[in-house]
């Protein structure tokens, strides 16, 4: 029902006031996604946008929802993303490293958030190895990010191997989805 | 069934039995009435030592148990189980090939009938497994013995007796017998396997029969819980599980279901080995996004690190002596099977061909590995003899074969396949010969072979 309202109260706003940049939640990246710069903090926009209509009806800060909402926002609205590996591998290429940056912007502007990087492999290795090899893809990740000045305190990496799926057909679409890097916000400062 | 025709090599070893069964003592059934289900002592006279497939399988007559009529239900339920499980385990050792009441009957000779020794003679057979049942109140009285078909003399004869529930492990008990008997080495009948399945939602710990009866939870993390690894004495196994958060390794008692931590700090601690002497455990941690072999001792709890390498070091075993650990690394570029000794030193690569070799289970006789090498993309079980440094692969069947585990004979080998589409624990001879299912229900892996039980 929240969400429902909450589209609803989006789509109003999108109808009536068109400069409300706050409805990046359904329509990412339409026209020029080369420009489309990560939206700014979002908290801002939604107190900017009172209207009239909707007096009474002040649309919550995604931000401040609960934490599973926050992790469904931030990934909707791509200000976090997954990145993706190789088979077997756990070097960052070079779309990996565009990933990284913009949730590095994000968690370096959200201090307030603990992350969770989650290290994933396709099924297509061996139980043991993979946990190892997860692990990996997690540290890669979080050093990465370290380097772009997020600190240490910010995440904490953990493996899941190939015991956690996100996909589980046996085809390449599927094991590459699951050969990621995940992000999650596991608690609130 | 694998019929062979008798050939020479069992011919002669026929006359070897008749030979054998004369310094068998022949009282041996009435000897001591037992008073419970356990064998009447046992046979360790090391008589003929048979491998599967490197001999004609010997050719056993097994009739209906005499005596099973005149039984209340109950204990006729038992005899069923009873006999059933006796073939099974009979068929599943790998040595016999066996004329059970079906294939009998087939042949004209009914069940439940007075012993014509010619009669199982002339359908090939070379030893007869003659079965009596009586049952004394509630419990029922098993008497099995095996005869020699060319002389008619008792090869070995035990008497078992205990309630309707405990037929199954009378069976067991009386074919490790039989086994012990013809090879010299103890069955696997009463052994166990564990493993681990997310058949409730959840992946956590399972046991199960070596034959895939009996299968039963042990853990109820709600989390992910893997790798099981049984401890030498049988009475624990080592784990990991998420339920604290990070994968942590625990171990469980299993004669109270009581878990402690053994090493849960940390990012990684993972695929924990029992050193053969119970007091230590070998296993991954991640140190700095870098796994390395660790050693944890049990008893004071202080860890010592075995590797450093800037490739992934994971998944240890200890040789049967304790006295080398067998690994996965990746440091030469991809993953392969390397050795130490216990205390880190004298590495060496072990495997050459593949390229992603895991998984090492140690043969109990130490003279040779199992483990899971990828070839044309696909995992299959490779041996590698450690003497001879020769290499060869199971022929187990389609799909992804890989996490060996040996029984504690050497004799046969439990592997997760995902033939059929789902990942499932499967049991095989040592050979690769006759690979079966043990288990159905969701996906299950990493079968962990109990020792034999004390």
């Amino acid at each position: 029902m929240k969400r429902i309202s909450m589209l609803l109260v989006c789509t109003v706003l999108v109808l009536m006031l068109p400069l409300v940049a706050g409805c990046a939640k359904k329509k990412p990246m339409t026209a020029a996604p080369e420009e489309a710069a990560p939206p700014p903090p979002v908290a801002q926009e939604v107190t900017e946008a009172p209207s009239p209509t909707t007096e009474g009806d002040v649309q919550p800060d995604p931000l401040s929802e609960d934490i599973q909402s926050v992790n469904a926002y931030v990934y909707e609205s791509g200000l976090i993303g997954d990145v993706y590996f190789e088979f077997d591998r756990y070097e960052l290429q070079a779309e990996a490293r565009n990933r990284l940056q913009k949730n590095a912007e994000f968690m370096k502007a959200h201090p307030e958030f603990v992350f969770s990087v989650e290290g994933h492999c396709d099924e297509r290795g061996t139980n043991e190895y993979n946990l190892a090899l997860g692990d990996r893809r997690a540290s890669a990740a979080m050093a990465y990010m370290a380097d772009l000045g997020v600190p240490e305190s910010a995440a904490q990496t953990i493996t899941y191997g190939e015991e956690r799926p996100v996909c589980t057909q046996s085809n390449e679409s599927c094991w590459w989805r699951n050969r990621r890097a995940h992000f999650v916000i596991t608690a609130r400062r | 069934m694998n019929r062979r025709p008798l050939d020479l090599v069992s011919a002669s070893l026929v006359a070897a039995l008749v030979i054998l069964a004369l310094a068998v003592e022949p009282a041996a059934l009435d000897a001591q009435p037992p008073p419970s289900d356990t064998g009447l002592g046992s046979q360790d006279e090391l008589t003929l030592v048979l491998e599967p497939g490197q001999r004609s399988l010997l050719r056993l007559a097994a009739p209906p148990a005499r005596g099973t009529a005149a039984l209340p239900a109950a204990a006729r339920d038992a005899v069923k189980t009873l006999e059933d499980t006796l073939r099974s385990d009979l068929d599943l050792s790998g040595i016999f090939s066996i004329q059970g009441p079906a294939e009998l009957a087939a042949a004209g000779i009914p069940g439940d009938a007075d012993i014509d020794l010619d009669l199982y003679r002339s359908l090939g057979n070379e030893i007869l497994l003659r079965s009596d049942v009586r049952s004394e109140g509630e419990q029922v009285v098993y008497e099995g013995r095996i005869l020699d078909l060319e002389s008619g003399d008792q090869i070995l004869g035990k008497r078992y007796r205990g309630g309707p529930d405990l037929a199954r492990r009378m069976a067991h008990s009386f074919a490790d017998e039989i086994v012990l008997y013809f090879t010299g080495r103890k069955g696997v009948a009463l052994t166990s396997v564990a493993f681990y399945s997310d058949r409730d939602g959840f992946k956590e710990l399972y046991l199960m029969d070596y034959d895939g009866w009996n299968q039963r939870r042990i853990t109820g993390h709600r989390s992910t819980t893997l790798s099981p690894d049984w401890s030498p004495d049988g009475q624990e196994i080592a784990y990991v599980s998420y339920f604290g958060g990070q994968p942590g390794i625990y171990r469980v008692q299993l004669s109270s279901g009581a878990k402690s931590p053994v090493v849960t700090d940390g990012s990684l601690n993972a695929s924990p080995a029992w050193s053969p002497d119970g007091s230590k455990l070998a296993f991954a941690r991640s140190v700095r996004g870098n796994t390395e072999i660790f050693v944890s001792d049990l008893a004071s709890g202080t860890l010592r690190r075995l590797t450093d390498s800037s490739g992934i070091d994971t998944n240890p075993a200890f040789s049967p002596t304790g006295r080398e650990i067998a690994f996965t690394s990746s440091r030469g570029g991809t993953p392969q099977i390397y050795v130490m000794d216990a205390e880190g030193a004298n590495l060496r690569r072990l495997t050459f061909e593949g390229d992603y070799n895991d998984g090492v289970a140690w043969h109990p006789e130490g003279d040779r590995i199992a483990y899971a090498s990828r070839r044309d993309g696909r995992f299959r079980i490779a041996i590698t003899n450690l003497v001879t440094s020769e290499t060869h692969l199971l022929d187990l069947g389609p799909g992804n074969n890989e996490q060996p585990s040996w029984s504690p004979d050497g004799r046969r080998i439990a592997f997760t396949s995902d033939r059929g589409g789902s990942h499932q624990v499967w049991l095989a001879d040592a050979t690769g010969a006759r690979p079966i299912r043990l288990t159905s229900e969701g996906n299950s892996w990493a079968a962990s072979w109990s020792a034999y039980p004390r």
